[in-house]
């Protein structure tokens, strides 16, 4: 067996060459050296490119190989017997699916050929525009019908160019809206094509799509989530579209051009990951009466996804919560003392925010396991780079989740009852770094660490006045400062009417140092 | 008919009662001492518990028995947790309030007839739990409060009234225990308030303290001991500070004698040495005139005129730091501790004549016509509501403000509010007070439930409507606009859900059974 999947993997790829240079060699001049012609495509970096796209496309797989090959059922050509002998000297043979290729180099066109392959790079018209520019540019495509490049550089799509099997139904994606309106208004463009078979003619049908994401990397078919409740299966976030179809005319219905039944908005849809995706749309006619499903079709479209995926998002959101773990640690010992209660606070807040996958017992002793590390490296006298940290952060992590982040800083700062200028400091560069806006930090602390809990009264910290202000600007910084305790100072709490008394004799002693 | 219509100055260190003359101008009542202030003391007689002293009595008798005594109690106006107990009675500053107004009331019918119809003077800068407590006090004597006025308003009322004013006038009113800076338009008898501004904790009795603070610094320096030992000798010297600032607005040096635990000691306390101490109080005041003109959006130099009101303005130098700031010496025409009743009684007298003309004496009537007068909200209304925050995505609890501070009155502004929940059965709606948007800084004046109709999508549209009117009453309608339920409360009348309820309400008449002094 695991020969056979070494075999399959060297075969996909040079099959794929073969078509490709079979489409050269067939073009070749009269009386010119195929060797020589070979050596010139060779040197076609577009053509080695597309060779290794292919390979990371999933042609590696036997059974998506064999049923490509069964589908190409086209008249013979000369070129193909080209194709052929190329195909034997790559030793393919020994494939699975020798025979099926045997036959279809003997019968297939070229153009069908390229077309069966949904060959990524060449789904891009451009990209293949250009491949073929090239070709044409060495004199290498002359050869080739002209019917074929009519087909590639005409509106059409290239799908349209093949005609689909009618008697069953089909069905294809295309993606559309997204140079136009932006990446929010993209549409899936699901469309379907052949036969429809109801037992009877009084049933109503209706049409359902569902999406997976079949990119290799991932270990499975994984679920595409839906970001509207609309488009929510019960129970579950995972996407599915509905829609009534009708009642079809007779028992069996031939849609015999593709027919759009599905406009699925990309902004309606979570992908496990960012970056390029292969979904697997998978339509699905039913009797509404029933439930009995009469039709089903499949198709893969390779979609590059620019925003993080679920699985993405989980993995920053666990990272972030370590981070947060190491910035409290970092605030804590600060003031070089790590206190009992602050690390009980971030013990706790670690218990109950890190996320353990399984909640065994094994699970939690590793978190306290690390959890006591950590206390042993502050303790040391260990620092960690939190302007790092932070930026990892940012680049990770919401801005609800940066503010949390800042909120569990601010609690470990208040933990012992007061607050030192260390932690006040590296509080205020945490803040900075995490590019939370200044007036919302300035207004957690004055909820969580107030006037009277810091050690030193330091207007800067406090205020926010700066000494390289100009006088006007800090009076008039100061003057808002002033108005805003002054209307606290009547509040009906007397922890606040006191706070608020010790900000405004700040504040006056601030204008006399700044603003004289 | 209104015979006799009366303004109070219900002021921290000294009160005062003006009545309007037949002719519609105001006079100051001298007390039954015949002085024209009365001091805001009250002394709890220890032989006679039937008698409880008002007044400068009751100042002289605190330094025998300070236990017995209460001063400055308009410091502690509106907050439930404040109570002097004398002979196991709490009493509440709303009821010591009240016994300063009692005599008051009792001295000015002693001479002029029953008085029921009054308005009494509040800093600018006080809340509405205050101002209520203000009227629970006034109620508490029988009096009729038709109105309250704020103290800067009711001196620009009185000082433009007796003078040809026009432009841009700073009422800056510094008295006993308070300060407020008022900004107003004044066109002759029209005058339009712009903005106010004010300290609760900002005076005289302020002032004191920093001498005070001296005093016992100067004696410990010295003989190495306490200067005061008992609340007694506390009263005392807080007296003797006062008249020590007293003197230093006359001359450069003031000097005592201190007798304490180690003998006797004469001080010279210089002006100099008073400025400097309350150099940080001074500040505070200059923040907030400076602060009331930004909000008005002018420069000094766009003051016309600078009022002096309240007492502490005789200090040379908050006059020196005015005159340096606006270019001009404050005008100091008028009364400064007697301005607040007079225009307090003018008020009055323009309350009665909107409400009810025909229960004006033709003389007053005529002599109040031309005024006219245009106040502002002295603070943000609002209310406690959960949008989603645009930055965060998450829902956050804020105060969202309704009505803007320094709106002129009468005013009405409404606000679309929008269910949370599916199915939400009722809202808590919540009536505050202040300039934040966060819940915890501002006050709560009023929390109601409003029943909604039941099984109902989210984000059902609530209609909240606060008005304004120139009494200072303000109304809030809570509408649910599907099923037209509306929900009203109404922050002045005794209805539910009102100011009155719980901690500020006051028995109307309930102080009459105590004799006043």
């Amino acid at each position: 067996m695991g020969n056979l999947l070494v075999r399959i993997s060297i075969a996909v790829p040079m099959f794929a060459a073969v078509v490709c240079l079979g489409l050269i060699v067939c073009s070749k001049p009269a009386g010119s050296n195929s060797s020589s012609w070979l050596l010139q495509l060779g040197r076609c970096s577009k053509l080695q490119g597309l060779m290794g796209r292919l390979r990371r496309r999933g042609w590696t797989s036997s059974r998506g190989f064999a049923a490509l090959v069964s589908k190409c059922k086209f008249a013979c050509s000369a070129s193909c017997c080209m194709l052929w002998a190329l195909a034997k000297r790559v030793k393919c043979r020994t494939f699975p699916a020798c025979f099926n290729l045997r036959r279809l180099i003997v019968r297939s066109k070229f153009s069908a050929l390229i077309h069966r392959l949904k060959f990524p790079a060449l789904s891009n018209r451009s990209d293949l525009s250009d491949l073929i520019d090239r070709l044409r540019v060495s004199g290498l495509i002359d050869r080739i019908k002209p019917l074929f490049f009519r087909r590639i550089n005409s509106n059409t799509s290239i799908e349209t160019s093949v005609q689909p099997d009618l008697t069953i139904l089909n069905c294809r994606v295309r993606l559309t809206g997204k140079e136009m309106h932006g990446p929010a208004s993209a549409v899936f463009e699901v469309e379907i094509c052949g036969s429809i078979y109801t037992p009877d003619d009084e049933h109503e049908t209706t049409l359902e799509v569902t999406i997976a994401d079949v990119t290799d990397a991932m270990p499975g078919p994984s679920s595409v989530q839906a970001k509207v409740k609309q488009w929510q299966m019960p129970d579950s976030t995972i996407f599915r579209y509905d829609a009534d179809l009708g009642k079809p005319s007779g028992r069996a219905t031939t849609l015999s051009n593709w027919t759009t039944v599905a406009r699925l908005r990309v902004d309606w849809l979570l992908f496990p990951r960012k970056g390029k995706r292969d979904l697997k749309f998978r339509t699905s006619i039913s009797s509404r009466q029933t439930g009995q499903e009469l039709a089903r079709a499949e198709c893969t479209y390779a979609y590059e996804n620019a925003d993080p995926g679920y699985v993405d998002l989980e993995e920053d959101r666990s990272r972030t919560k370590t981070l947060a773990v190491a910035l409290a640690f970092a605030v804590s010992a600060s003031d070089n003392k790590l206190f009992n209660c602050e690390v009980e606070l971030i013990k706790n807040w670690s218990r109950n925010n890190v996320h353990l996958s399984q909640a065994s017992g094994r699970a939690r002793r590793k978190l306290e396991k690390a959890l006591n590390k950590s206390v042993a490296f502050f303790r040391h006298g260990n620092r960690l780079n939190t302007y790092q940290i932070c930026k990892e952060i940012v680049g990770i992590a919401r801005i609800a989740d940066r503010h949390g982040i800042l909120d569990l800083c601010l609690h470990v700062a208040q933990a012992k009852g007061s607050v030192a200028p260390e932690e006040l400091a590296i509080l205020a560069e945490l803040a900075a770094w995490l590019e939370v806006d200044i007036d919302a930090f300035r207004n957690k602390m004055e909820r969580i660490l107030p006037i009277n809990m810091h050690q030193i009264k330091d207007a800067e910290t406090v205020l926010g006045v700066t000494s390289d202000m100009s006088k006007d600007t800090a009076r008039h910084h100061l003057n808002k400062e002033y108005s805003k305790w002054n209307a606290r100072v009547t509040n009906s709490d007397p922890q606040i009417q006191a706070q608020a008394d010790q900000m405004l004799s700040l504040i006056a002693e601030a204008r006399h140092q700044y603003v004289g | 008919m209104a015979k006799n219509i009366v303004g109070i100055d219900l002021g921290t260190t000294f009160s005062a009662l003006a009545l309007l003359n037949s002719i519609g101008k105001p006079e100051i009542i001298p007390n039954a001492d015949g002085e024209r202030l009365t001091p805001s003391a009250i002394f709890f007689d220890e032989e006679n518990p039937d008698i409880i002293r008002v007044g400068i009595e009751a100042v002289n008798s605190r330094h025998l028995n300070a236990e017995r005594s209460a001063r400055w109690i308009k410091r502690h106006m509106g907050q439930a947790d404040y109570h002097k107990t004398i002979d196991g009675k709490d009493w509440t500053a709303v009821e010591l309030s009240g016994l300063i107004l009692k005599k008051l009331k009792q001295d000015c019918a002693a001479e002029r007839g029953e008085i029921r119809d009054a308005v009494i003077s509040v800093p600018a800068h006080f809340d509405e739990v205050r101002r209520k407590a203000t009227m629970d006090a006034g109620a508490a004597i029988g009096l009729n409060v038709i109105g309250i006025v704020n103290e800067p308003v009711a001196a620009a009322l009185y000082y433009a009234t007796t003078r040809e004013v026009s432009g841009k006038v700073l009422v800056y009113d510094l008295g006993g225990g308070t300060f407020d800076v008022t900004i107003m338009n004044v066109a002759g008898h029209q005058m339009d308030i712009i903005c106010s501004q004010g300290d609760h904790a900002l005076g005289g009795i302020d002032f004191d303290r920093e001498i005070l603070e001296i005093l016992e610094r100067m004696y410990k320096d010295k003989l190495k001991a306490k200067l005061i030992s008992s609340d007694e000798d506390r009263a005392k010297y807080e007296d003797e500070s006062e008249d020590i600032k007293k003197t230093l607005s006359r001359r450069r040096v003031a000097k005592k004698m201190l007798y304490g635990s180690a003998g006797s000691m004469r001080v010279e306390i210089t002006r100099e040495m008073f400025e400097q101490a309350i150099s940080s109080l001074v500040a505070r005041t200059d923040i907030l005139v400076e602060v009331a003109l930004e909000e008005a959006g002018l420069k000094p130099c766009e003051i016309d005129t600078v009022l002096l009101v309240g007492g502490s303005t005789r200090i040379p130098t908050i006059r020196k730091r005015l005159e340096k700031m606006f270019g001009s010496r404050p005008e100091t025409a008028v009364n400064v501790d007697e301005c607040v009743a007079l225009g307090a009684a003018l008020h009055a007298g323009l309350t009665v004549l909107r409400e009810n003309p025909d229960a004006v004496p033709t003389g007053i009537a005529s002599g109040l016509k031309d005024i006219r007068l245009v106040d502002v909200c002295n603070h943000s209304y609002g209310t406690i509501c959960a949008p989603i925050n645009k930055e965060t995505g998450r829902r956050v609890v804020e105060n969202r403000i309704i009505l803007k501070k320094n709106t002129p009155l009468p005013c009405e502004a409404s606000q679309m509010f929008y269910t949370v929940s599916q199915g939400q059965a009722a809202v808590e709606v919540t009536i505050t007070q202040g300039e934040d948007s966060a819940p915890e800084y501002v006050n709560t004046i009023a929390t109601h439930k409003f029943e909604l109709p039941p099984n109902r999508a989210a984000e059902c549209p609530i209609k909240v409507t606060y008005s304004y009117d120139v009494n200072q009453r303000m109304h809030c309608l809570f509408e649910d606009v599907e099923s037209d339920r509306v929900l009203e409360v109404d922050l002045r009348a005794d209805q539910n859900g009102n100011l009155s309820e719980g901690k500020s309400k006051q028995k109307s008449g309930s102080l009459k059974a105590f004799k006043v002094e």
